[in-house]
């Protein structure tokens, strides 16, 4: 794994009274623990990839607990095990990344929120939504709508988390409803400290194992079942849920003087709502606000009467609600309606409909809430000044700066075993045309990204060969589908190679196979052997699940044989053979290596061992800066510096010490025929005898003749 | 308006550190955040890590309020999640562009903002994959720097961490510490880096290093000094007082310096014909009153002919790499112990044209042609690796850098002088009648580089423009100022893209003056 938190996991055995402090993943985990859970689960992927993690680390910890931590191969794997909570009283949690995940676990969710659950069930999303986030932009609030679970959105203070954890797992007992508790990223990585409550231990776990059978059929989701739990969910567990909400309080309302308006918002933007006020100075450092605020931590399902007592009598009601559709404004609004009450709702307006809620769209939008509603005495011009000295500097700036400063696109790692790929793939392409290139969900992904630009379509996690289907039979030439490993184990083994075998599609699959699933953070794989550090009776090969399922046309190839992998290619696309014909491109992940090999390699030099250093590098006399290779590879440890030839004005290419040696660049010049001016270079680390006696001699035959040259006048050197 | 409460300060302290992937930036947030904890400050941290953007730039936003909780009393200030224009109270940015970019998005404010960057640069991938030089100019960066904050420490870091051995993450904390706008002592800071026990030892030397670099105890060692890099010959004297003799001071650099490189390349007698060259390109140069141009036609002439005449063969090649300073430049650029021995492999693949550069002119000219007609044929290398340490791998390139004797009997050798002449007569026609014209034709051959295919995609790419907008245009009327205009934008569009979409597309737009051939009108 990326990181570990060997080290962390001891705050999660802190006791009653004890103060916690630490990231914001961490203090769930502690909640989970603090509520007594009998299993746990998820699917990796940010912002929640820790949360994974920290359950693999902390494996023995739970085990004291009883408590189960399964790695579930997909979302709605792990969704499926809130199954356990349909018909028995026990606890479980599980985590993925949304909305992608959560569109997987759908059917599940679907079943286990009909069903409805005995034992409480928690479901942490991480909501990937905006800076930072590497997927479409949706929310996951519909999915709490339509599913009838209770989605709650908790203001980022770690007491105030882990308080609405422990509170969630009550409330989903109460109303037999599993709950989805959502985290944006910074709410997942934001530091903080609470006052722990001791770890429980659940009545029911491996401890102490379940007996006998639950048989009960209203609880199972086929007709006429289904009619009683839809009508369960709407008039039994919705207005459960109303109440709970009152009674414990899970919303919050703060108090301000000025009484004529207001702010209702989702809990996870309080922080930024009182910033952005403190900034307008209708705020102290405390919090303490002149306009009265009410912070939903519930944000499905609303609280009429609390909604109603807030809004009536004020002239205005701000609605602060991140991204689109606006569920909760619409539904204030409606709820108004109903009860007659007269408040302005104000929220997309003011603030836009797409996009996160930084800072500044923050600060705009409540000064322009502010500015369009003229609040009882409030002094509008120090507002409007705040908001004018942000545009005047950054006005300044674009001008001072001349330019827009150059993007940052991601890219694959210093020595990534994928991107040797992608250059076989352009070479290919320079061969025989341009293929259509089915894309997938990965590192990979980055291939659609300069230097590589190559990838037409993407459609979803293991979807590339699936996603073909259409295409395909239709496309002139043989096209091209990739898959990651781990969207192969995700789903890409049935909805792509299984769907592409039975139909006979004829078509090229390439499955970049580094061992990981590295883009979340290097978890393991079911074929996962880590270098061989992973009992091999344990590993399940992708080439034997692609055999059992009848493909024919298997070929594995290390990566980074640029020119083998690119006849490869050549081959598979031009074949008379006709079917699926799939390149295993195998390599691990270098990332995973290197954290694998660094200590091994600093122990053997420690003890004097022969260790052999491979770099590259480049003659800055030989190259005359067209930077082919760089368009070739993109290795981040492949740059340019400006050309110390005083004539010469295009920069040179050079390799930073970054480098790990991985020959792609070598291998890309000679297969692309490039230039001469890499070289590898092979550096003997504590050289025994031989090594000394070798090197002495070769030094002094060559300097014989290189002595011989300058003393022909040939040349005498530089500096000399 | 709302006050807080008497005796504490109305809000807490903003940071954000914006590094790339691979600098520590985390690790440096942590050291922060712990040592406001060892201060007993409330504090709070947050980012974007980009676990699955490996290359881009990652944030850390910390936020700290600068009274204990003892004095708190269970009170606990509003922290935020991002950072926000007009409310930072420092900056801190591993490399030059990320201050740039903190700037553009309005983090940097002169009335509360301290900026801490390190001015070197770290290309990105647009900059480093440009088919010529399109390096952002860092300069108007510094200078916004210094209008945007309310004060900036900014100097190259990496130069620092590599005079010193030390991380840049480190190298920052020092510097935060040490501009004294955080309440927290150094002693704290350190405390941080043991608390955190990632590479403690190394990581305080690189605190101590910033440190002692803001109280002005370090300084950076200037850079040496650029020599030429192209030796000395006998004989050579005589032409490098010609050079700085003859030619005005604003070409008399370039001029001399291409005398070296071309006597490096082949001979004292090559670099006589190359001044010989550059004496008729200054005649025609003063002739077209040049001096009130700073010689520009000169200068510009006088770097693409010493680069043109010094063409990169197998010869020069296998010279260059032989060299005694390669190797010691290879062993430092790879970071070689003295007691390490080094072997380096090239990776060379030469194909029919570059041994028919090496026949004489009819042989060359006959197997080019030959080459030419079948597709295996361009497609055909041989590829070779040398192991340029090993006696006999030494020995190959030897032997051929001794080639250098018959390199003027070689059919590559006529071809290029027969370029170089017609380059040379356009350029000096083209004076006469406009200067801009002049240049534009002179600094043409910057397309001419690289090797095997990049060479052949640039030295067409040469061609077509030449032949297409200098060549006709050169000794004829028409509208200078516009070709000149019209050169310029297909040199840059001829380095738009690979493919040479830009170039096609731009040649099929302009119009070529209707003008007779060269030769028929003279």
């Amino acid at each position: 794994m990326e990181r570990s938190f060997t080290k962390e996991v001891a705050l999660l055995r802190k006791g009653k009274g004890e103060i916690f402090e630490g990231e914001g993943i961490l203090a769930i985990t502690k909640a989970l623990l603090q509520s007594g859970v009998s299993y746990v689960g998820g699917y990796q992927g940010a912002p929640v990839s820790h949360l994974m993690d920290v359950m693999v680390d902390s494996k023995e910890l739970l085990a004291e607990y009883g408590i189960h931590a399964e790695m579930c191969n997909s979302e709605a794997a792990a969704c499926a095990m809130l199954g356990a909570s349909i018909n028995y009283p026990i606890r479980g949690a599980v985590v993925w990344k949304s909305t992608v995940g959560t569109n997987v676990a759908a059917d599940a969710l679907s079943n286990v929120a009909s069903s409805g659950v005995v034992g409480g069930s928690l479901i942490v999303i991480g909501e990937d939504y905006g800076e930072g986030a590497s997927i479409i932009q949706e929310r996951s609030h519909a999915f709490a709508m339509k599913s009838q679970c209770w989605l709650l959105d908790p203001r980022p203070d770690h007491t105030r988390i882990v308080d609405l954890v422990e509170d969630a797992f009550d409330m989903s007992e109460a109303t037999h409803t599993p709950i989805i508790m959502e985290f944006r990223i910074r709410a997942c990585h934001v530091t903080g400290r609470f006052e722990c409550r001791d770890n429980k231990q659940a009545k029911y776990s491996s401890k102490n194992p379940l007996q006998d059978p639950v048989y009960n059929l209203d609880s199972f989701a086929l007709p006429p079942s289904t009619y009683l739990q839809e009508k369960l969910k709407i008039e039994e567990r919705y207005p459960a849920a109303i109440d709970f909400i009152r009674k414990h309080k899970l919303n919050e309302h703060f108090d301000g003087k000025q009484d004529d308006v207001g702010i209702i918002c989702q809990g996870g933007l309080f922080n930024s709502v009182t910033r952005g006020l403190q900034q307008l100075g209708l705020a102290d450092v405390f919090g303490e606000a002149d306009i009265p605020t009410l912070c939903l931590n519930v944000t499905y399902p609303l609280v009429e009467d609390e909604v109603i007592a807030f809004c009536a009598g004020k002239n205005a009601v701000l609605v602060v609600e991140e991204g689109w559709p606006n569920y909760i404004e619409e539904s204030i609004n409606s709820i108004l309606r109903r009860a007659d009450v007269n408040t302005t709702i104000v929220g997309k307006g003011p603030f836009p409909k797409a996009g996160e809620y930084q800072a500044e769209v923050m600060l705009k939008g409540l000064a322009g809430f502010l500015e369009g509603v003229v609040p009882r005495g409030m002094d509008l011009a120090p507002i409007s000044a705040a908001v004018a000295a942000i545009d005047r500097n950054k006005a300044q700036a674009a001008e001072l700066l001349g330019a827009p400063i150059p993007k940052r696109p991601p890219g694959f790692c210093t020595g990534c075993p994928e991107r040797p790929v992608f250059s076989a793939l352009a070479l290919a392409q320079r061969d025989i045309g341009k293929v259509h290139i089915a894309a997938d969900v990965g590192c990979h992904t980055f291939a659609v990204l300069p230097p590589f630009n190559m990838g037409n379509s993407m459609v979803g996690y293991g979807l590339g060969l699936a996603s073909s289907a259409g295409i395909a039979p239709n496309f002139g030439k043989r096209t091209v589908a990739i898959m990651g490993d781990g969207g192969f184990w995700h789903n890409g083994l049935s909805t792509g190679i299984g769907g592409a075998m039975y139909n006979d599609r004829d078509q090229v699959l390439i499955i970049l196979a580094n061992g990981y699933s590295s883009a979340t953070g290097q978890q393991y794989l079911p074929s996962t052997t880590a270098g061989g550090s992973v009992d091999v009776d344990t590993v399940m090969p992708i080439e034997n699940a692609l055999k059992g399922l009848g493909v024919k046309w298997i070929r594995k190839q290390h990566t980074y044989q640029v020119s083998k992998m690119r006849k490869l290619l050549r081959e598979a696309l031009t074949t008379t053979e006709k079917g699926l014909k799939v390149i295993i491109a195998e390599a691990e992940c270098q990332i995973a290596k290197q954290r694998r090999l660094r200590p091994l390699v600093a122990k053997a030099l420690a003890a004097g061992d022969r260790v052999i250093r491979t770099r590259f590098g480049v003659d800055e006399d030989t190259c005359t800066g067209d930077h082919a290779c760089i368009r070739l590879s993109g290795c981040p440890s492949l740059t340019v510096k400006p050309n110390p030839d005083k004539l010469r004005k295009d920069p040179v290419t050079t390799v930073m010490s970054s480098c790990v040696g991985c020959g792609l660049c070598g291998e890309v010049s000679d297969a692309a025929v490039l230039c001469p001016s890499f070289y590898k270079a092979d550096i003997v680390q504590n050289p025994g005898i031989h090594d000394r006696a070798l090197d002495r001699a070769r030094r002094m035959g060559i300097g014989i003749l290189q002595g011989a040259r300058s003393n022909a006048g040939i040349n005498a050197g530089a500096g000399q | 308006m709302s006050t807080t409460p008497e005796g504490f300060p109305g809000r807490t302290l903003a940071l954000v550190i914006s590094s790339l992937g691979g600098e520590g930036g985390g690790v440096l947030a942590d050291w922060v955040v712990k040592a406001a904890e060892i201060e007993n400050y409330p504090v709070q941290s947050t980012s974007i890590p980009g676990v699955a953007q490996r290359t881009g730039a990652t944030t850390y936003y910390i936020e700290m309020y600068p009274v204990t909780h003892d004095r708190l009393g269970g009170r606990s200030p509003v922290m935020a999640m991002y950072q926000t224009p007009g409310n930072m109270d420092m900056v801190i940015c591993s490399e030059l562009m990320e201050a740039g970019r903190a700037m553009e998005i309005g983090m940097v404010s002169p009335d509360r903002t301290t900026l801490i960057a390190s001015t070197h640069r770290a290309y990105s991938i647009l900059e480093r994959s440009a088919m010529g030089d399109e390096l952002f100019d860092g300069e108007d960066v510094l200078k916004a720097a210094d209008a945007l904050s309310k004060r900036s420490i900014l100097f190259d870091m990496e130069r620092l961490c590599q005079q010193t051995g030390v991380m840049i993450n480190a190298v920052l904390l020092g510097v935060i510490a040490g501009s004294g706008e955080l309440p927290i002592k150094p002693e704290s800071f350190e405390l941080a880096i043991e608390k955190a026990g990632v590479a403690a030892k190394p990581n305080i030397k690189g605190f101590r290093t910033g440190l002692a670099y803001v109280r002005g105890e370090l300084q950076l060692d200037e850079p040496p000094e650029e020599s030429s890099r192209w030796g000395r010959r006998a004989n050579m004297d005589d032409l490098l007082e010609a050079a700085g003799r003859d030619f005005p001071p604003e070409a008399a650099a370039i001029v001399t310096e291409g005398v070296r490189r071309v006597v490096d390349y082949q001979s004292t007698s090559y670099g006589s014909a190359y001044l010989a060259r550059m004496a008729a390109v200054l005649d025609a140069d003063k002739a077209a009153d040049g001096a009130s141009r700073g010689f520009k036609l000169t200068a510009e002439t006088g770097r693409y002919l010493a680069l043109w005449m010094s063409y990169e063969d197998i010869i020069r090649v296998a010279d260059l790499k032989s060299r005694p300073e390669r190797m010691a430049r290879v062993r430092k650029e790879v970071g070689a112990k003295d007691n390490e021995p080094v072997v380096v492999t090239e990776y060379l693949k030469p194909g029919f044209e570059e041994f028919a550069s090496v026949m004489p002119p009819a042989l060359g000219r006959a197997v080019m042609n030959w080459r030419d007609q079948k597709e295996w044929r361009r497609d055909f290398h041989f590829a070779m690796r040398v192991k340029t340490n090993s006696f006999f791998g030494f020995f190959r390139l030897w032997m051929l850098a001794r080639m250098q004797w018959w390199r003027p009997r070689t059919y590559r050798f006529a071809e290029e002088q027969a370029g170089i002449g017609a380059w040379l007569d356009a350029l000096r026609d083209a004076s006469a009648r406009n200067y801009d014209l002049a240049v534009e034709i002179a600094e043409l051959p910057r397309l001419r580089k690289g090797y095997s295919d990049t060479h052949q995609r640039g030295t067409a790419n040469y061609h077509r423009i030449f032949d297409a907008l200098a060549a006709p245009v050169a000794g004829f009327a028409g509208d200078g100022a516009l070709q000149a205009c019209a050169l310029r934008a297909a040199r840059e569009a001829a380095l738009a893209d690979e493919e040479g979409k830009a170039l096609d597309q731009l040649l099929g737009q302009t119009q070529i003056p209707a003008q007779q051939p060269r030769e028929a009108a003279e």
